[in-house]
């Protein structure tokens, strides 16, 4: 009898110990995945103080946002300018870190309930939400004729069943950059081709500078990159209606081989200290080369302008054509908000309006990035043709093309692919073949 | 008279008793104990977090008996265990009987040393043990450079990265286990030594006659916690490696993490984590039975 209830009682015990460690493991995950980030959210909650002065019968609309430090700075204004025009409407602004914005931050409150009226979407999580009802249809919200200044293909990619469900105000290019200095040293062209490519980052790769810097980590990112290197070659994951695979083909196996070889070779360092999306790379003399984007014009002309750094459009395979990723984040309105018209209203006014000036605001002083509406690009004519963005508009910018909106298990898929080819388990053409597999099953268990 | 008065005192020692706990209680119902039969409901549902459930019933259990990758990352989250718990274990009772001995105002500033580590908050104490294990930057590389091995990749190769990891949690906890068990040695009276002396015994006979059965508790303790963090470790595989390469560190509460906050499968992550808290119970039930079973 007692020894019976002495183990009930060492097995009660254990279970409040395992409880307990779970409930003290839970806390100190949140605190990481806040501090493990970079800065932002600071301001999150000072904005709340002006919408205490609003009036009770006021639509309250909630804009949560992911940017930090002067882009965060500008969604902020464009609120407080609207907020100052509107008699019936306030927006009340907050931002939170990036990283966890659309794992958790989103999610958690959409789940209870409590989610914003407006938010920001990036392609790869387009899909989760434009399925599940919290995108708002946004097609009969555009003003006359605004519409057709969007190019097509940015409105195809936040397209789903017919309705657009976002509304694009950036387009993200990525481009060749490289040390001028560096490679004049080693006597090495600006490689236009994968074969000079290649070979440029093994002559520039020395004991402490790395040949090509191109990411390494499995994630959204790391497939953002590699897609040009299928594109180029015609190649595709999906089928255009994104309902079957299109992976296991010769062109990805090239894809595949050519991305692998920089890592099995030692030019691109399977670890990096900085992000990969980080010019600093370059800016401290590190690396020779690097595959990034538009973001990182600005820095070249400011933190790093001692450095002499150059850009080309991405090089290509024989016989292939040119081809980049266009990546960006868009705007959505929470499709089950009681107030989704007001919000789209406001959407409307910031990027989707007959006045271009926070556009152009947006993509030439706040950060360097294409807009997708062609009026824009034309108003910037003197800001696209300065410097190395005269590179992006004049020889890169009409090769782009969207970035997917793969569901996260396709992305998963791919990224696996492409590790074991990086880290010699597979070939290209294995590889390739078993992501299909797996692609084709995950697509079939799909709704 | 005297039964009533006792009865009384009974029933306010229990009162008193019952007063004190209950905040905890209160705290574990609220954040523990509710929010796991909230788990196990979800876990019988098809949830995404942005739709209304979806009942299922066990169906989310049936699929991750055949989830090739969850069962994976279970083997690799028991390989980083079988390797941690024991080399820990050691370390910390090593470290421990040696700073024991140690006599004098070292003392404080060993022990402080030890505990840095833990101190610093172990994202920190990551991030740091990322940078030392840069392949191209980091201090390691030059140290073994400069004994004549050539660069290692570290947190950057499939075969060596989990091994870092292990490296980086032993570098952190080890501070921790130690001063548990040096507490614990301090309590052994010190008569047991001056007597084992007196009567020739040397360093290790009084180690393993006197300190090491009377450790038994502390043993079984560090033992068990330890197992259970083990499998229980997330934040710095997440700082370090993000689960990569090639998923070599995916261990289970990463391969959950990613099911629930990747891909929105709320139901299935629910599921899986309760197959884990399952199988850390019977684990930790086992260790119990084995090392108490003496008593």
């Amino acid at each position: 009898m007692k020894l019976r209830m002495k183990t009930a009682g060492v097995a009660a015990v254990s279970a409040a110990l395992v409880l307990q460690l779970g409930c003290g493991s839970a806390t100190t995950t949140n605190t990481a995945s806040s501090s493990a980030a970079p800065k932002a959210s600071e301001a999150a909650k000072d904005t709340s103080k002006e919408t205490t002065a609003a009036k009770k019968d006021k639509v309250k609309l909630a804009f949560w946002d992911m940017h930090s430090d002067a882009e965060s700075k500008f969604f902020k204004d464009l609120v407080d300018a609207y907020n100052k025009s509107q008699e019936n409407v306030q927006i009340e602004y907050s931002t939170y870190d990036q990283g966890s914005y659309t794992t958790t931050k989103l999610p958690t409150g959409f789940a209870s309930g409590e989610g914003p009226d407006i938010y920001m979407i990036s392609p790869g999580d387009f899909m989760k939400f434009a399925k599940s009802g919290l995108m708002k249809d946004l097609t009969p919200d555009f003003p006359a004729g605004v519409k057709d200044d969007f190019l097509p293909a940015s409105l195809d990619a936040v397209t789903y069943n017919g309705k657009i469900m976002a509304l694009p105000f950036e387009l993200e290019l990525l481009g060749l950059y490289y040390n001028k200095e560096m490679l004049d040293k080693a006597g090495v062209q600006v490689p236009k081709t994968w074969d000079e490519l290649h070979d440029a980052a093994k002559k520039l790769t020395a004991d402490k500078v790395a040949g090509l810097i191109i990411p390494p980590d499995k994630g959204p990112y790391l497939n953002f990159i590699w897609y040009p290197l299928l594109w180029q070659q015609g190649g595709n994951v999906l089928t255009a209606d994104g309902t079957k695979s299109t992976f296991n083909t010769p062109e990805t196996a090239k894809a595949l081989d050519f991305w692998g070889s920089f890592f099995k070779e030692g030019l691109s360092p399977k670890k990096l200290q900085l992000g990969p999306w980080e010019i600093e790379n370059l800016g401290n003399k590190t690396a020779a080369m690097q595959i990034v984007g538009t973001w990182a014009i600005n820095a070249t002309e400011d933190k790093f302008k001692d450095v002499p750094i150059g850009l080309a459009p991405l090089p290509t395979p024989p016989g292939g054509k040119p081809a980049t990723d266009a990546g960006g984040w868009k705007m959505a309105v929470n499709g089950q908000s009681k107030h989704a018209d007001e919000a789209a209203k406001f959407v409307m006014w910031a990027f989707g309006s007959n006045d271009l000036s926070h556009a152009l605001k947006w993509a030439t002083e706040v950060k360097f990035a294409y807009s997708p509406r062609k009026s824009v690009v034309e108003k910037g004519k003197d800001i696209y043709t300065k410097g190395l963005r005269k590179v992006f508009t004049e020889e890169i910018y009409n090769s782009a093309i969207p970035e997917p909106r793969y569901p996260s298990e396709v992305v998963d898929a791919v990224g696996d692919a492409m590790q074991y080819v990086m880290y010699g388990k597979m070939s290209g053409a294995d590889a390739a073949k078993a992501a299909d597999a797996k692609i084709n099953d995950l697509l079939s268990k799909q709704k | 008279m005297a039964s009533r008065q006792s009865n009384a005192r009974r029933t306010q020692e229990w009162l008193t008793a019952y007063s004190f706990l209950l905040p905890n209680i209160l705290g574990l119902m609220t954040f523990v104990f509710i929010p796991i039969v909230y788990a196990f409901y979800v876990s019988l549902h098809d949830w995404n977090a942005l739709s209304p459930k979806v009942f299922v019933g066990f169906q989310n259990y049936v699929t991750l008996m055949s989830d090739a990758d969850w069962w994976h990352s279970v083997s690799r989250t028991l390989l980083f265990s079988v390797v941690y718990v024991p080399l820990l274990f050691c370390l910390a009772l090593l470290s421990a009987l040696l700073v024991s001995a140690l006599r004098g105002r070292s003392v404080g500033a060993v022990r402080t040393m030890f505990l840095l580590p833990f101190a610093i908050t172990s994202v920190i104490s990551a991030i740091i043990a990322m940078f030392l294990l840069d392949p191209r930057n980091g201090l390691a590389n030059q140290v073994l450079a400069a004994v004549g091995i050539g660069t290692q990749q570290f947190l950057g190769s499939p075969t060596q990265a989990i091994y870092c990891v292990i490296f980086t949690l032993l570098w952190i906890n080890l501070g921790y286990n130690m001063t548990i068990f040096v507490s614990a040695i301090k309590e052994i009276p010190s008569d047991y030594f001056e007597a084992a002396h007196i009567d020739g015994a040397t360093g290790f006979q009084r180690y393993r006659h006197i300190t090491f059965p009377l450790l038994r508790e502390t043993n079984t303790f560090i033992l068990i916690v330890t197992t259970i963090a083990s499998f229980q470790i997330f934040d710095q595989i997440m700082v370090m490696t993000k689960g990569g390469p090639m998923d070599s560190t995916e261990v289970s509460v990463l391969y959950i993490f990613k099911q629930a906050f990747q891909m929105l499968n709320m139901g299935y992550s629910s599921a899986l984590a309760f197959v884990l808290f399952i199988i850390i119970f019977v684990l930790s039930m086992i260790q119990l039975k084995f090392f108490s079973s003496n008593d």
